[in-house]
């Protein structure tokens, strides 16, 4: 039986690996391109690490698209989205945790729905909706999103989640006198912080990387967040490959991190 | 058993996530639905054409484009791309040293910026020095023209939508996980090879997970083909290559200030997914009652 696991198994790694690598390639190209030094012709073979190392781009990336200010903006955003996301959708996942079976199944089912819906079908409907309050141009299309918890699979997370605790801690929260606020504060949220964990990094992700919003909500170029900056650079000097490319990693690196993070502190211990 | 006052705190934890629900899609749906009807450009009052808009994307060649792209880029994705997750959830669900990195490596291309991840192909995918054409180059086969080439860029776009397979692929992982072992020892005594345990019992088992997974991957390829074909085709190469949907009504709505007939287009392209995917579940139906019997 062993031999026959140990087998299997290196069979499993023997095809698994190309496909990983494969995987990685578009950003190990992102990064080795990146540092190629301006003004040297392109490569006339694939190269990984460019020699000489031209660290000097990410500098000059971040003098072109005046990086501070995009990554400032950005970073306002994903504060007031990020906590009011994972507030709306712990709220909703926990009070229709506490709802009986058909209210429950109704907003289930909703929210499945919803989550169905491309974020491009509603782009004109929304538009008109903050341009009729004359919101455009300010931040509040970008965080309104946090309403819906950034998205309703969160709120689903936080359901599932919440679900599986024992009843009888909220029945003996109930007989303690605690409002379903109360439960959600001192019961509920506590025992459910990996989710939160996760909910959090991944609203974060979304809010960072977010590009369709920001692009049809924001004309003003103080206001704009990073991947918007990251279009104007495209748009600017679309020769200067090196440059383009030490813009999107700096754009991921946060992204990334924030899911490595996730990726060791959660999925882990859900065996994933 | 519940009390008024535990039934109005519920209500009152559930209110934001409702006023959201409502406002960030239930009224959205309906200004679109009643925008179709108007042509409107922000500046003047909205003006009101009946069904006008509808007539106008009947006979607009570039709309017909837009829907044949958008067709082409799903019949051709969407299986690829389910066959990647599931393939490679088959691969990698069992627990053993390195899964998790090789897991995390590949769901890590999902966690990129969109707009990062195509300036990376605006890179590979250049004709004369991009790795893509390097490296067929160095292998002696052809080389696309990926920018100037409708057929190419088009190709182009599926091939970079196959690296996000990420969350398919780990809702594959889930579903696999999901099927009791016992089945498996059931078939290994039985003496079953692996074609036979795949057709037999892991597809049929997986078979609602992956419809879900392939309906979602619909409505998510409306979505995912917008930020290529604008920053890295700009719709083109001409006429109309690389202009799918979601491009077409940004084009219309945001550039050419024409919210009616964006809206007209969304409502248009809304149907098309629904029909896509009703159609879907009576292929999946075909399907699971053919591997059943």
């Amino acid at each position: 039986m062993r031999s026959c696991t140990d087998r299997a198994s290196r069979w499993r790694h023997a095809l698994a690996l190309p496909f990983a690598v494969l995987a990685l390639l578009p950003l190990a190209m992102m990064v080795g391109g990146s540092l190629r030094q301006l003004g040297l012709p392109p490569p006339r073979t694939l190269e990984l690490v460019p020699a000489p190392v031209a660290w000097e781009n990410y500098a000059q990336t971040a003098d072109l698209v005046n990086l501070g200010r995009l990554m400032l903006n950005s970073l306002i955003v994903a504060v007031l989205a990020v906590p009011l996301s994972v507030l709306v959708a712990s709220w909703a996942g926990f009070a229709i945790s506490r709802l009986p079976a058909r209210p429950a199944r109704l907003l289930l089912g909703v929210s499945l729905a919803a989550l169905m819906i491309p974020l491009t079908a509603m782009l004109v409907g929304r538009f008109s909706i903050f341009a009729w309050l004359g919101v455009t141009d300010t931040y509040l299309p970008l965080v309104a999103p946090a309403l819906i918890g950034t998205s309703p699979l969160y709120v689903l997370i936080y359901y599932w989640a919440f679900r599986r605790l024992p009843g009888e801690l909220f029945e003996a929260a109930r007989l303690e006198g605690f409002s379903p606020f109360d439960a959600w504060r001192r019961v509920g949220m506590p025992l459910v912080r990996p989710v939160t964990v996760a909910v959090a990094t991944l609203a974060f992700g979304i809010s960072w990387g977010s590009f369709i919003e920001p692009l049809i909500y924001l004309f003003d170029p103080e206001l704009y967040t990073v991947p918007l900056g990251l279009r104007s650079l495209a748009l600017l000097d679309p020769t200067r490959v090196p440059l383009l490319l030490a813009g999107a990693t700096i754009a991921t690196i946060p992204a990334a991190a924030a899911f490595l993070i996730v990726q060791r502190a959660f999925l882990r211990d859900i065996g994933l | 058993m519940f009390r008024d006052a535990e039934r109005r705190g519920l209500v009152l934890l559930l209110l934001p996530y409702l006023l959201g629900l409502i406002g960030l899609i239930g009224i959205p749906a309906v200004f679109t639905v009643v925008m179709s009807l108007f042509q409107y450009d922000l500046l003047r009052p909205p003006a009101f054409v009946g069904l006008d808009n509808f007539g106008e994307l009947a006979g607009d060649r570039i709309f017909h484009a837009a829907v044949l792209n958008s067709l082409a880029f799903v019949l051709l994705a969407v299986p690829l791309r389910l066959l990647g997750a599931l393939g490679l959830s088959l691969l990698l669900h069992k627990p053993m040293r390195g899964a998790s990195a090789y897991r995390a490596a590949i769901y890590l291309p999902t966690v990129v910026p969109e707009i990062a991840y195509a300036l990376i192909w605006i890179w590979l995918l250049n004709p004369l020095y991009g790795p893509i054409n390097l490296a067929l180059g160095a292998l002696g086969l052809p080389t696309p023209r990926w920018f100037t080439d409708p057929v190419a860029a088009r190709w182009g776009v599926v091939l970079l939508s196959l690296f996000t397979i990420g969350e398919g692929f780990l809702v594959a992982i889930a579903a696999r996980r999901l099927i009791p072992g016992e089945l498996y020892e059931l078939a290994a005594t039985e003496r079953a090879g692996p074609f036979a345990t795949f057709r037999h019992i892991t597809l049929p088992f997986m078979a609602p997970s992956l419809f879900l997974l392939a309906a979602r991957d619909v409505i998510f390829s409306l979505q995912l083909t917008f930020v290529p074909a604008l920053t890295i085709f700009n719709g083109g190469p001409p006429p109309n290559a690389t202009t799918y949907l979601p491009f077409f009504i940004y084009r219309n709505g945001f550039e050419y200030l024409r919210y009616g007939y964006a809206a007209a287009a969304t409502l248009v392209m809304f149907l098309v997914t629904v029909a896509i995917i009703a159609l879907q579940y009576r292929i999946a139906r075909r399907w699971t009652d053919a591997l059943l019997h």
